[in-house]
């Protein structure tokens, strides 16, 4: 199974879901390059102008590992990564898991997506006015946390070593990308969760992608929020493993 | 709503609903429990439309949304707290509110909450933009300033073919103090420079525009590349300019062809002759620029022999030096490299090289200057 985590964060979303399926599954973790503990020297401002630079990471690290058969877990931009990933090589992936997921973000003719070109400006700017804070500020009480040491070190990497370019860029690719006509191009069967309300991919955005795909299973988590594997990864898990399982 | 009986300045509750911020308690999936009067007043919201009918996350605007699931959620997950988050609130009447939020995980089970100060940050965030704005000019200032001392044109003549490339770093980071320059010194003698100067943003670029005109004025007096670096070592301490900066100059005789050169503590030129393999020229070499403060310092210089068909190479250390990879093998590849494209046109070959040693995902800036004899354009 490989976990890709979502814009904003790094693998350590993922640390409530992997372990219950690592008795029966090879598990992969991941930074994307320029998000958490990754190397920042290997970001290429030209190859990750498009999601599908982070596809062909994707694919490289499944052939690095000689991985068969993946169950590819990505959650909200990271599920079009996989989309991306599983319709240029479909022969490597078992299936697809998709949490949170958005195939367009902003709203299109009859399309809703949630969001409109000025909102997603208004994100970047709330980006420029956070990251002000965040190198000298956010470190040290990190740092500090001393009851919990283990998040602490989570949080350095996942958020204090990104940089403020990088972060933008990412942002600015994940919410101006439209992944709709890439869809009906997965072969792989799959799963959307979605949650009951998510302000960042609402539910009729997870029905499109679970209408689109080809070989579907749609999912309504009781849970609320944009990340469910970090606010309910026991009901994450458990779908996620019905699925595998069914 | 206060205590009969008790002070205002004694009584909790007055503290809290009038306390100079906004003061909310939410459900740890962000459901509204209980807001202050000074939220409600900020906000232009009325308790009893929000408090268990909206969520937090519904009263931001829509950047401020995507922050909040994205990254002000997934923190206060992970580590129970977060502060100095600045978000923007929506406002009924009129624009939206930003403001800086703290944030606290308290209780258990069903106790479980969200307890969340709001301050008003219009003026810092003000500030702010201004400080950014003032961020980005400073770095266009020294990138326009630094292209516009590498835009002239290069010498043309039959038989000869020189070109440029200058690639800035890729992001973020400030511009560097990299040049190059190629200029005549009249009866067929070329004047060739790639420089260095130490440091980065408007100063780097300034200081090498300082360095550049120097080397060509003196050059300009016919000057030997030995003697140039002597003169350029007084000249940088006399104004105390480009300590420790690295540069090559080269003087080419067109007449006889001969190539004399001096690289001070800079990494050395490349040589391509007839069936001859690549080779880098590790004569003339001596200290950068004005090292060690003043004093004499030795210079040296070196001769080769061009020949018809020869390719020389200068170039700046962002070519060959890759983070993570070592110095010999980043020259290996150039070395590989040149052999590899030696006929394509200068033009090209420079485009080539910077592509063929990934420079792409360099952070440094990159400098290479080309020229080719018997051949032109």
């Amino acid at each position: 199974m490989l976990f890709a985590h979502g814009f904003g964060c790094d693998q350590s979303m993922w640390r409530g879901v992997w372990p219950r399926f690592a008795a029966r599954h090879r598990i992969v973790l991941f930074d994307h390059v320029g998000a958490g503990g990754s190397d920042l020297s290997a970001y290429d401002v030209e190859r990750y102008s498009e999601l599908q630079g982070y596809a062909e990471d994707v694919l490289e690290i499944c052939r690095e590992l000689e991985l068969s058969d993946v169950v590819f877990v990505g959650h909200s931009v990271a599920a079009m990564i996989g989309v991306l990933a599983a319709a240029k090589d479909p022969e490597l992936f078992g299936a697809l898991v998709l949490v949170s997921p958005s195939a367009r973000y902003i709203d299109d003719g009859g399309y809703v997506g949630g969001f409109s070109r000025e909102d997603i400006d208004s994100l970047l700017e709330s980006m420029d006015g956070n990251y002000l804070g965040w190198s000298a500020q956010m470190a040290p009480a990190i740092m500090g946390n001393a009851e919990r040491p283990e998040l602490g070190e989570e949080l350095t990497n996942s958020f204090c070593r990104t940089d403020p370019e990088i972060a933008r860029h990412f942002a600015r690719v994940t919410f101006l990308s439209d992944n709709r006509a890439d869809l009906p191009e997965v072969s792989t069967p799959s799963l959307v969760l979605q949650c009951r309300e998510d302000a960042i991919a609402p539910e009729s955005v997870g029905r499109f992608v679970a209408d689109r795909l080809p070989d579907a299973r749609l999912v309504i988590l009781d849970a609320v929020g944009h990340c469910p594997n970090l606010s309910a990864p026991e009901e994450t898990g458990t779908a996620i493993a019905e699925f595998l399982s069914g | 709503m206060s205590t009969p009986g008790v002070p205002p300045e004694q009584s909790a509750e007055e503290l809290f609903e009038e306390a100079p911020c906004g003061y909310l308690t939410t459900t740890p999936d962000g459901t509204i429990l209980r807001v202050n009067r000074t939220f409600e007043r900020w906000l232009g919201v009325r308790r009893g439309d929000v408090v268990g009918r909206r969520r937090f996350v519904d009263l931001l605007a829509p950047g401020s949304r995507i922050y909040h699931e994205t990254h002000y959620a997934p923190l206060l997950r992970l580590q129970g707290e977060a502060s100095e988050i600045a978000l923007d609130f929506k406002r009924e009447n009129g624009p939206p509110l930003p403001v800086l939020v703290n944030s606290i995980a308290v209780g258990e089970g069903e106790g479980a909450a969200i307890r969340t100060t709001v301050f008003d940050a219009s003026e810092r965030r003000r500030y702010e933009r201004e400080l950014l704005a003032a961020r980005r000019e400073e770095h266009e200032i020294a990138r326009r300033l630094q292209e516009s001392m590498l835009t002239g044109v290069l010498p043309e003549a039959p038989g000869l073919a020189i070109a440029a490339t200058y690639r800035p770093a890729v992001r973020g980071l400030q511009v560097g103090g990299d040049w190059y320059d190629a200029f005549w010194l009249g009866e067929g003698h070329l004047g060739l420079v790639v420089g260095d100067v130490v440091g980065r943003g408007i100063e780097a670029a300034a200081t090498m525009g300082q360095l550049r005109s120097a080397t060509r004025a003196l050059a300009s007096t016919g000057l030997r590349p030995a003697a140039l670096l002597e003169a350029l070592d007084a000249f940088a301490d006399r104004h105390r300019v480009g300590v420790m900066a690295t540069l090559v100059f080269a003087d080419l005789d067109l007449t006889d062809r001969t190539l004399s050169f001096a690289c001070a503590g800079h990494p050395p030129p490349v040589l391509a002759r007839g069936d001859d393999p690549p080779e880098f020229l590790w004569g003339g070499r001596s200290m950068p620029i004005n090292a060690q403060g003043g004093g004499h310092r030795e210079r040296t210089e070196a001769d080769c022999d061009l020949r018809v068909g020869g390719l020389f190479l200068l170039y700046t250390d962002g070519l060959v030096e890759h983070r993570g990879s070592d110095l010999d093998e980043g020259m290996q590849k150039l070395l590989g490299a040149v052999g590899r494209r030696r006929d394509e046109v200068p033009g090209t070959l420079t485009e080539r090289l910077v592509r063929d040693l990934e420079v792409e995902e360099h952070r440094d800036d990159v400098c290479t200057l080309v020229l080719a004899l018997g051949r032109s354009g």
